[in-house]
């Protein structure tokens, strides 16, 4: 490691004589953390591919000795079949996205640029749902949704999702919006605009980076989670993703199907990662762009 | 570029919020099941009642059963069951919060263990009457009805039979030098055999069990303790009687195998769900198992040679754990009586011989075991017959005795095998039981 | 509650001026956030804590027994040894995650080509959902069918498959660089907007200055970091409090139940022994402790970066 802290130290500096070696180690330090971090789910996707006795074989084999797309097969033989779920999935994903988005932006204006009484209270009080486990409140949640008839909807589950994104996305956004100086608003209401205009002019445009970062995380909580989906839904059309995934492993007893586990694995990942490559362009945008412009 | 996204988004959103409410409501109703149930049922003639779409929740480790026989039935009734397979670790937390919220469904099928706890909770539609109206109910799995009857109703019915037994790779025997066709017989047999088959080296082993799965280890190892004249729970499922000396014995047993090396390491942390991939591998010598293991075997891997005997005490003798899911209807249900139309289907002859029997799954009627398709598959008899004469704990803390991952068998389990400490292990088994026991 | 109660009075009576007139709209911005957490968790949390105070089986008939419950809980081995053990994890695990997190934060941070695919690569675990990370490393890890037994055989370095997860220490190290695995990337993201908004002129000034690297980053890095690096922190403490999926499914708890986390028992309690209203009260006692825990992390972080 102190390679790298020794290029980084100098970086300003650029010497050109060290400069090669420097980068030089760089690049590998980089990509052998790179290499680790990615092997697990290159394996698994490589194991996705195996015929399904290889991907089950003891000891593990290598490399496949032929594409066999028979585990991808497999998610699509139970229950409804795999699209279903993953539509599903997809129509709850959209809503926590967007439903996040909008009450974290709101909240987080409101936290960062007023102050009016019980200001703290609230935040913390929205914070607080961070703080306890699905599993403590499954059952008087239930008891609710069915009170607002949104049993077994998919929208029911999408208000769960999005109600425990809210300390992370409000907070996030609170801080986005913090720093950003308060001239740039100033300006704008001086110029006549109203408060959620200048949220929708100013604000939101600086504040992008916030609210890519309260996307993703939406998106990927709602995708994967597993209890609240299976508690919430009492019908196997209104399942998700994840539910489906755990019946595929476990469909014959004491035989869990490796190569299905990762098909299913692979397969949930994939929209993930296209989401991630997606919007890190506006991310680094917005990064470079700098929300502090002095 | 902000209002485009801005409208794309909102055209987005409202569309996923459109869809989203075309979800089903939890309470069934009378509309017709969703596409591809309904598509297949024919018009009853003559016959003016609505047709009704009923639920019904199974487990995970039945879903090969639970879809042909739903399928069967739906495609030759004029009412639908809209069947919803659940993980089976994550079972009773859903129903027991559907029931909490209202929504439960009208028919379940699920281990029978946990029937005292449901019964002694109210839980389920009592249906004594219209069981024992049933021609052959005498011929009904005898512990199934067992565990169904709570003060003298009946609550539940059986659903699928499984029993314990030993199996056996017959090529392994072959290669150690041991009749094929000579099943061990008591503990010595069994420990013997294991260490030839060890001895053969090349990755194989002699015995397996899951470490790490507290029901599988119900399954398997009671029926040892029950074979050789002990029990953990007194006659009458009131005390604990862990300090047994059957107990002991059978811990020391499985421990002597272990310490030895005659199971592989990785049964340690096996919790259930990967012994049966081990026998497939080919180099397993024996486990204890159930039917399901045969179905598996026909279907996944006829290469392998396997034999069935049952599972024998210290000294011989034989028992067997009566296992398999019920079938019941929650209370609350709207539709007792066609629910209770499907569970008599099941018992029908034709349900009983082509779903079940050809599938090589046990039926739950003890006059049906002797069948053409069992006669092509002797194996499956063994097991029927054990099921006939198998025992199954009563307890409303079934659960928490026999299940628990975290419980007091399990841990006396680890502790004993794995740790060595046969008798502390033994011993603080037997206060956690007397303390579950005591509860309420 | 009775500040929230003074303040809703001010709000009617004192609200005179423009700018106060605007303040309070605040509110309104705030509403719609507030609303969602009424319904969806103070509710139901409200429900729970009433839980607490019954005998609440899953299936049947409640009653009330009180404070039984919390007073039941100060002789249960199990909870106080589920909370240290908690804490313990959470205490490895979190610099691990941070440390790392920092390092790859500040690899990523440099202007050189291809950072973006480092990046990438750096965040790809966390995009897999928890319950099939576990999964995956439970696959990795096994001794028959698992990869990195097998790599290590073949290079020699060990003689037979070890059972990674069936002893205590091992068990730990890789279910910790399972999740540091998971979730550094995360961190990484979220320290890396913040050093995104650290001016650049600050470090060249600070170089005009003779500032080396290390300087740099005390003087300048890690106090703008201060607001992220906090609510970075919390998140991730209380994540690992609330730790449950990977040693439900990679260790159930074992080996030998030591491994059981306060969720976890609660979840036992709760939906495998179904006694639902002691879960509640463990889940109150849960949340206190994060309350007061979380309070602690941000009064000892608090402070305004001056930029």
């Amino acid at each position: 490691m102190n390679t790298t802290v020794d290029s980084v130290q100098h970086f300003g500096k650029i010497r050109h004589r060290h400069a090669g070696t420097r980068k030089a180690s760089y690049y590998i330090i980089c990509s052998i953390l790179a290499a680790m971090f990615i092997f697990p789910i290159f394996w698994s996707a490589l194991t996705s591919i195996k015929p399904p006795l290889e991907a089950s074989a003891s000891p593990s084999t290598y490399f496949p000795t032929h594409l066999d797309w028979s585990n991808f097969k497999k998610l699509d033989e139970y229950g409804m079949g795999l699209w279903r779920y993953v539509f599903n999935s997809t129509i709850v994903a959209l809503l926590t996205v967007f439903g996040s988005i909008l009450l974290s932006t709101l909240a987080g204006y409101g936290f960062s640029r007023f102050n009016f009484p019980g200001k703290t209270f609230l935040f913390i009080t929205i914070l607080a749902a961070l703080m306890i486990p699905f599993q403590s409140i499954l059952t008087p949640l239930f008891i609710i949704l069915g009170k607002l008839k949104l049993q077994n909807t998919l929208l029911g589950l999408s208000l769960v999702y999005i109600t425990f994104q809210l300390p992370f996305g409000v907070f996030v956004m609170r801080n986005t919006f913090e720093t950003i100086p308060r001239e740039l608003e100033e300006a704008a209401l001086l110029d006549g605009c109203s408060s959620f205009s200048v949220l929708h002019r100013v604000m939101l445009r600086l504040g992008i980076p916030g609210i890519v970062t309260v996307a993703i995380y939406a998106f990927l909580n709602s995708w994967n989670e597993f209890l609240a989906a299976l508690i919430f839904m009492s019908s196997e059309k209104n399942f998700t993703l994840p539910i489906l995934l755990v019946n595929v492993r476990n469909a014959l007893y004491g035989q869990v199907d490796w190569g299905a586990l990762q098909a299913g694995v692979t397969v949930t990942i994939i929209p993930c990662i296209i989401i991630f490559l997606l919007l890190q362009r506006y991310y680094l945008q917005g990064l470079m762009g700098g929300a502090v412009k002095g | 570029m902000f209002r485009r996204i801005f409208i794309a988004s909102s055209i987005l959103l409202i569309a996923a919020f459109m869809l989203s409410a075309c979800g089903p409501k939890a309470t069934p109703t009378e509309v017709p099941a969703a596409a591809g149930q309904a598509a297949n049922a024919p018009e009853a003639s003559g016959d003016s009642t609505p047709a009704v779409t009923l639920t019904m929740w199974s487990r995970d480790s039945d879903q090969v059963l639970v879809e042909s026989l739903v399928a069967a039935w739906n495609a030759s009734h004029k009412n639908q069951i809209e069947v919803t397979i659940i993980p089976a670790s994550d079972f009773v937390a859903k129903f027991g919060t559907a029931v909490a919220g209202g929504a439960a469904p009208d028919i379940i099928a699920i281990d029978l263990v946990y029937m005292p706890a449901f019964n002694a909770a109210d839980q389920m539609t009592d249906i004594t009457d219209m069981a024992k109206a049933l021609p052959y109910f005498d011929k009904l799995s005898p512990s199934h009805i067992r565990l169904a009857t709570y003060e003298d109703k009946i609550y539940a019915l059986p659903f699928s039979a499984e029993a314990s037994v030993l199996i056996y790779n017959k090529s392994l025997f072959k290669q150690a030098g041991l009749d094929p066709e000579k099943a061990p017989s008591n503990w010595d047999e069994i420990y013997q055999d294991a260490k030839k088959i060890t001895a053969l080296g090349d990755g194989n082993y002699g015995f397996y069990f899951s470490g790490g799965c507290a029901g599988c280890n119900a399954f398997t190892m009671l029926p040892l303790i029950w074979a050789s004249g002990g029990d953990v729970l007194s006659a009458d499922y009131s005390t604990a009687t862990l300090t047994d000396p059957a107990v002991k014995a059978t811990l020391e047993f499985y421990k002597k195998m272990w310490d030895e090396q005659l199971i592989p390491e990785g049964a340690k942390v096996d919790n259930g769900s990967d012994f049966f991939n081990a026998f497939q591998t080919n180099k397993i010598g024996m486990l204890g198992t159930g039917a399901f293991a045969i179905s598996s075997l026909i279907a996944n891997h006829p290469e392998i040679e396997y034999g069935i005997a049952p599972l024998p005490g210290q000294n011989g003798g034989t028992s067997s754990f009566a296992g398999g899911d019920e079938i019941g209807i929650p209370k609350g249900s709207k539709y007792v009586n066609e629910a209770f139309e499907f569970i008599t289907w099941l018992y029908s002859e034709d349900v009983q011989l082509e779903l079940y029997a050809k599938n090589s799954q046990l039926p739950v009627r003890t006059d049906l075991v002797e069948n053409k398709y069992f006669e092509a598959n002797p194996a499956m008899l063994t097991v029927a017959n054990e099921m006939a004469v198998g025992r199954t704990p009563y307890s409303v803390k079934a659960n928490e005795l026999f299940n628990d991952y975290n419980g007091p068998w399990e841990t006396m389990l680890q502790e004993a095998i794995f740790g060595g400490e046969v008798d502390k292990a033994i011993n603080t088994a037997q206060e956690n039981y007397t303390k579950i026991l005591s509860q309420p | 509650m009775g500040n929230v109660g003074t303040a809703l009075t001010n709000l009617k009576t004192n609200f005179k001026s423009p700018s106060q007139r605007r303040q309070r709209l605040g509110l309104f911005f705030v509403l719609p956030a507030v609303i969602f957490t009424l319904v969806f968790f103070i509710i139901p949390l409200l429900i729970t804590a009433w839980m607490s105070l019954f005998n609440w089986p899953l299936l049947g008939k409640h009653t009330f027994i009180g404070i039984e419950n919390y007073v039941n809980m100060f002789s249960d081995k199990q909870f106080w040894s589920s909370l240290w053990f908690t804490t313990k994890y959470t205490i490895i695990v979190t610099p691990c995650i941070f440390i790392l997190a920092f390092i790859l934060a500040m690899l990523v941070n440099l202007p050189m080509r291809g950072v973006s695919l480092f990046r990438t690569a750096y965040f790809l675990p966390v995009v897999i959902g928890l319950g099939a990370s576990s999964l995956l490393w439970v696959w990795l890890l096994n001794d028959r069918v698992g990869i990195f037994n097998r790599m290590l055989m073949d290079l020699q370095l060990i003689k037979q498959p070890v059972v990674w997860l069936g002893d205590i220490n091992l068990a730990m190290i890789t279910i910790v660089i399972s999740i540091v695995w998971k979730t550094a990337g995360f961190a990484m993201i979220l320290l890396l907007t913040g050093m995104q908004a650290i001016p650049e002129s600050l470090y060249q000034a600070a170089m005009v200055d003779g500032a080396g690297f290390w300087a740099q980053l005390r003087f300048i890095t890690l106090p703008l970091l201060r607001r992220t690096f906090a609510l970075t922190l919390v998140i991730s403490v209380i994540g690992s409090y609330l730790a449950f999926d990977q040693f439900y499914i990679m260790t159930r708890g074992g080996p030998f139940n030591q491994t059981i986390t306060v969720v976890y028992w609660i979840y036992n309690n709760s939906f495998a022994y179904f006694k639902m209203g002691y879960g509640s009260a463990l889940s109150i006692m849960l949340l206190v402790v994060l309350v007061l825990l979380s309070g602690l992390q941000l009064y000892l972080l608090r402070g305004e970066p001056d930029i």
